[in-house]
């Protein structure tokens, strides 16, 4: 975070009431009044009191937010009628931000609302509230973000960074070198792309000829027997029947080449483009692989899938199908317009003019044909979310018989995709027309002037006229290439920059350069002033220290969304915590090589998730080098031997999304067998037997005392009877530990795990259920 | 007492002091399940010193509420719900419809809601750029103008309706475009990748 620079009518203003500019602690600008206006101001921080200014609302004032703009347009000197007001800190006992829907406001004492800012300010205030915490009450590991001096500026061309996370500038951003770095991966295939290229040009020289042998040499040779042309071929006399049988051999020679290449370039390219978009591909999957789960929570599944499929075919197409054929075809254009003007320029030239106006109509039309498209693809999307929507839902949407309104909003969805594919034909119908017309224009009015040219001079003959009409035709297909091929590259580095978005991402969780290597640990966890959001101003987890003694059954109890899983979520690495450590025998976890901390926690979540594949090969997921009687062993002390030799194809069963459903019980024992068999120094049950029977849940039950001994666990239960052998309980509310002791200490404390053992107990005793 | 940890508190001021009292946990139960509206007649609004809002109904006094629309986009002035402003906010009571409270109340409410709900609305697109992921708007809002950018790649852009847009920016600011059908041919066109 920068600090935050107050305009000379500020300090100024301070100054005539003796407050020194280095005096200030901490600044936050803020952009709105109470009304709910945009108006500019400061909330200042000095170390014995609060200073607020306030501007009136000027609505000739540009706002700028996050991502927009360079440093020196977001800091320009302002030089309004500041309202100041100061508060000293003995009318202060608390700051607090409350957050509203899409701003904040700063609060003093739970009572007074001090100032209102947009959500551009929210990071800036929560530091400045900490801060103030810190003057109020001093803790010894305060840092003052306003020293850490952190770019949010791009330093080339000043404009903010969009994600300060990945520090890259859009605009700065080198768009050639996204070019070099897809031209990198075709590296490997360099020769056969030359091939290919080569291909190219000899289509298109042979394609130069063609006009040539049919028009010229035809006509005004053959046709009016040009003696020369015998001599040259080396032919006898009047042998003009030989002469054409010659000719007509060439040419077929020439189409029958051309064909050749253009399958040898067709096959070449096929090549190329599958690999490389496998390899980028497979550099993606890859990346994605090492990335923190972090990454995935904050995109969607549908998003990722479209960049790991679809997005290296756009990228290569573009550089497959496009690339290329620039070359190629401005290639084509400048020696067709060589030619044309070496044999005519008169002609040439009227043939010319006519060129940039179809151009320019497929130029122009083109943005409106790219928004119907979008608009199609748009609409696709919709019917395709709504099957998907409506297959996943399928249970839900006959349980509540509303199949008939399912096939109405899918019908209008539907109808949809007909209109924006009839409005593209129609457009297309449309456009081609136009094209076509001022391309026959050109061809009517080269032929009408050529004719006028062979009926009044001499000097033209009815070959040349041809040969002429042929290059013009032959000049249509490029210009039209070249009209959009703009639009198209967009495209692909658009894809492109997406790709390496991925590619360059770096994850959160980095295991440590010098890795500290713990493969057999004793399994003693401290957990020391942890605090953790996944937001940065939004803590879950606040100031949390807890001692897991090695060998300890610890018990973690809370209501829904206190953060308990969170915590273990921290404790497996998945995510670091903001503030304190975790450490695993006396190693901050953040030195732990991944391989160790990986084998030795094992976790049995809530979210069980069976891979495609045997029941065999998701048991031994963690340990492929299992034996079968491992393998056998483990599902026995998960509870899961009984029902898998149930199925027909007992251990071989395939299950997962393809194969056989499983019910949830069976999911979870599944997933407890795999977390045995990975034999962990540190296990954690998460919601383990949650959505199981209470007979099974006593059988899980079992298995898990078994499962438990010599081992950390830690477990996190709703039911308090699954805690019953745990050696120590932890309470968890609103992300603190309230409670902590022994079953009895805990009842004998009449608090919160009193509640919820009274309410379990006695409610369900009441009703005559346990 | 395992040495780090830190010692067992004592029940919670809010926790019950007494042996457990199921029929009273009951009722509170059935306390929470039941809809409390609040008209001209059960409750009385005022405005406080700090900025906020205090409601008196019979005995009970809150000194500040939060006003929280229930439907804020659909329903605006109907189904108001007034909850406590604490962490674990709690249901005071719903009005029902603005019409039902007195004029001054329903205005003093409004300015809360004003602020919660504080969402310029755009009248004039002057461009909209997309570069590499993310958007960049320049647009006049009934607020002033503004300049935000948005990421394009998540739900930046929301579609109440047909033809009403939700649009947040990488802070999750809120813009809003009630009605794209108002909008100039040429500012439809800069905005045809979002609609």
């Amino acid at each position: 975070m920068e600090k935050v620079k107050l305009p000379k009518s500020v300090l100024s203003l301070l100054a005539e009431r003796g407050i020194q500019a280095d005096s200030i602690v901490n600044a936050c600008a803020t952009d709105m009044n109470t009304n709910g206006e945009y108006a500019d101001g400061y909330v200042l921080l000095t170390t014995n009191q609060l200073i607020l200014l306030l501007a009136p609302p000027d609505p000739g004032r540009v706002r700028l937010f996050k991502g927009y703009g360079t440093k020196e347009e977001s800091q320009i000197d302002y030089a309004p009628e500041w309202a100041i007001r100061t508060y000293s800190f003995d009318e202060l006992e608390r700051l607090s931000i409350e957050r509203q829907v899409a701003c904040g406001i700063l609060i003093a004492n739970d009572t007074l609302r001090l100032a209102a800012f947009s959500n551009l300010s929210m990071k800036k205030m929560h530091q400045l509230v900490r801060a103030f915490d810190h003057i109020k009450n001093p803790q010894p590991d305060f840092m003052n973000e306003e020293e850490k001096e952190e770019d949010e500026y791009c330093p080339t061309c000043g404009t903010m960074y969009p994600n300060r996370n990945r520090k890259l500038c859009p605009k700065c951003m080198d768009r050639s070198s996204i070019f070099m770095r897809v031209l990198r991966y075709f590296k490997p295939y360099a020769g056969k792309l030359c091939i290919m290229l080569l291909c190219f040009v000899a289509i298109s020289l042979l394609n130069l000829v063609w006009p040539y042998l049919n028009g010229t040499i035809l006509y005004d040779s053959l046709l009016a027997k040009d003696a020369a042309l015998l001599k040259k071929l080396g032919l006898p006399e009047n042998e003009y029947v030989l002469a054409l049988l010659l000719i007509v051999l060439t040419m077929f020679a020439a189409k029958l080449t051309i064909r050749i290449f253009t399958i040898i370039q067709g096959v070449f390219t096929a090549q190329i483009v599958t690999s490389v978009v496998r390899d980028m591909k497979k550099d993606i999957f890859n990346t994605m692989g090492k990335l923190s789960i972090s990454f995935f929570k904050s995109r969607q599944t549908g998003s990722l899938m479209t960049r790991v499929l679809s997005d290296a075919e756009r990228v290569t197409g573009f550089f497959i199908d496009g690339a290329p054929y620039v070359l190629i075809h401005s290639f084509t254009i400048i020696t067709t317009l060589v030619v044309m003007f070496s044999i005519r320029w008169q002609l040439a030239l009227i043939a010319i003019i006519l060129m940039p106006i179809s151009v320019i109509i497929g130029f122009k039309l083109r943005p409106r044909l790219w928004s119907l498209f979008g608009r199609r693809h748009r609409a696709e999307r919709s019917v395709n979310s709504q099957v998907n929507d409506n297959l996943t839902g399928a249970r839900v949407v006959k349980a509540f018989g509303q199949e008939q309104r399912e096939i109405q909003r899918f019908h209008t969805n539907n109808e949809r995709v007909k209109t924006a594919e009839l409005s593209i034909v129609r457009f297309n119908n449309w456009f081609s027309f136009i094209y076509n017309i001022t391309q026959e224009l050109t061809n009517i009015v080269v032929w009408f002037i050529g004719a006028w040219f062979v009926l009044r001079t001499e000097q033209f003959e009815l070959g040349i006229l041809i040969t002429f009409v042929g290059y013009v035709g032959q000049l249509s297909g490029p210009m039209n290439f070249l009209s959009h091929i703009f639009h198209w590259w967009t495209d692909s580095i658009n894809s492109a920059q997406r790709m390496f978005e991925i590619l360059d991402s770096i994850p959160e969780i980095q295991e440590s350069e010098q890795p500290i290597a713990l493969p057999n640990p004793r399994g003693e966890i401290v957990l020391d002033h942890v605090t953790f959001g996944y937001e940065a101003n939004k803590p879950v987890l606040k100031n949390i220290n807890l001692h897991i003694k090695e060998g300890e059954m610890l018990g973690i109890v809370g209501r829904s969304g206190a953060g308990k899983t969170t915590l273990v979520n921290l404790i497996s690495r998945m995510y670091d915590p903001q503030e304190g450590s975790i450490t695993l025998d006396g190693i901050n976890l953040k030195e732990l090589a991944f391989h160790d901390l990986r084998r030795n926690v094992a976790m049995v979540s809530q979210e069980t998730y069976i891979f495609m594949g045997t029941v065999e090969q998701n048991i031994a997921y963690a340990n492929p080098s299992a034996t079968k009687e491992e393998i056998i062993r483990a599902a026995v002390l998960a509870s899961a031997h009984d029902f898998i030799l149930r199925m027909p194809d007992g251990y071989d069963t395939i299950i997962g999304s393809a194969g056989r459903a499983l019910s949830g019980g069976e999911r979870q024992r599944i997933s407890i067998a795999r977390a045995i068999l990975a034999n962990p120094k540190i296990l954690i049950l998460d919601e383990a037997t949650a959505s199981v029977d209470t007979e099974t849940e006593k059988a899980i039950q079992a298995s898990i005392n078994y499962l438990v001994k010599g081992r950390t666990t830690i477990s996190i239960a709703h039911r308090l009877s699954t805690l019953r052998d745990a050696d120590r309980l932890v309470v968890i509310d609103n992300g603190e530990i309230t409670e902590e002791g022994t079953q009895a200490e805990l009842t004998a404390l009449k608090g919160t795990y009193y509640k919820l053992m009274e309410l379990q107990t006695k409610a369900l005793a009441l009703k005559g259920i346990e | 007492m395992p040495p780090m940890g830190r010692p067992p508190r004592g029940p919670r001021p809010d926790g019950p002091e007494e042996e457990f009292n199921l029929e009273q946990m009951e009722k509170e139960t059935e306390e929470m399940l039941k809809l409390r509206y609040l008209t001209k007649d059960n409750a009385v609004f005022e405005r406080t010193e700090g900025g906020f809002v205090s409601v008196r109904i019979g005995e009970e006094f809150h000194p500040r509420v939060q006003v929280v629309r229930m439907f804020p986009f659909s329903d605006p002035d109907q189904y108001i719900s007034i909850r406590t402003p604490d962490e674990r906010s709690k249901e005071i009571g719903i009005i029902e419809n603005m019409k039902q409270v007195s004029k001054e109340t329903a205005e003093m409410l409004r300015e809360q809601l004003a602020l919660r709900y504080f969402t310029p609305i755009i009248t004039k697109i002057i461009n909209i750029k997309d570069e590499y992921g993310y958007a960049y708007f320049d647009v006049v809002t009934d607020r002033g103008a503004c300049r935000f950018t948005i990421n394009m790649g998540g739900h930046s852009v929301v579609h109440l309706s047909e033809t009403r847009i939700l649009i947040s920016d990488i802070d999750e600011n809120r813009f809003e475009i009630p009605d794209v059908t108002k909008l100039t041919t040429k500012e439809l066109k800069k905005l045809d990748l979002f609609l």
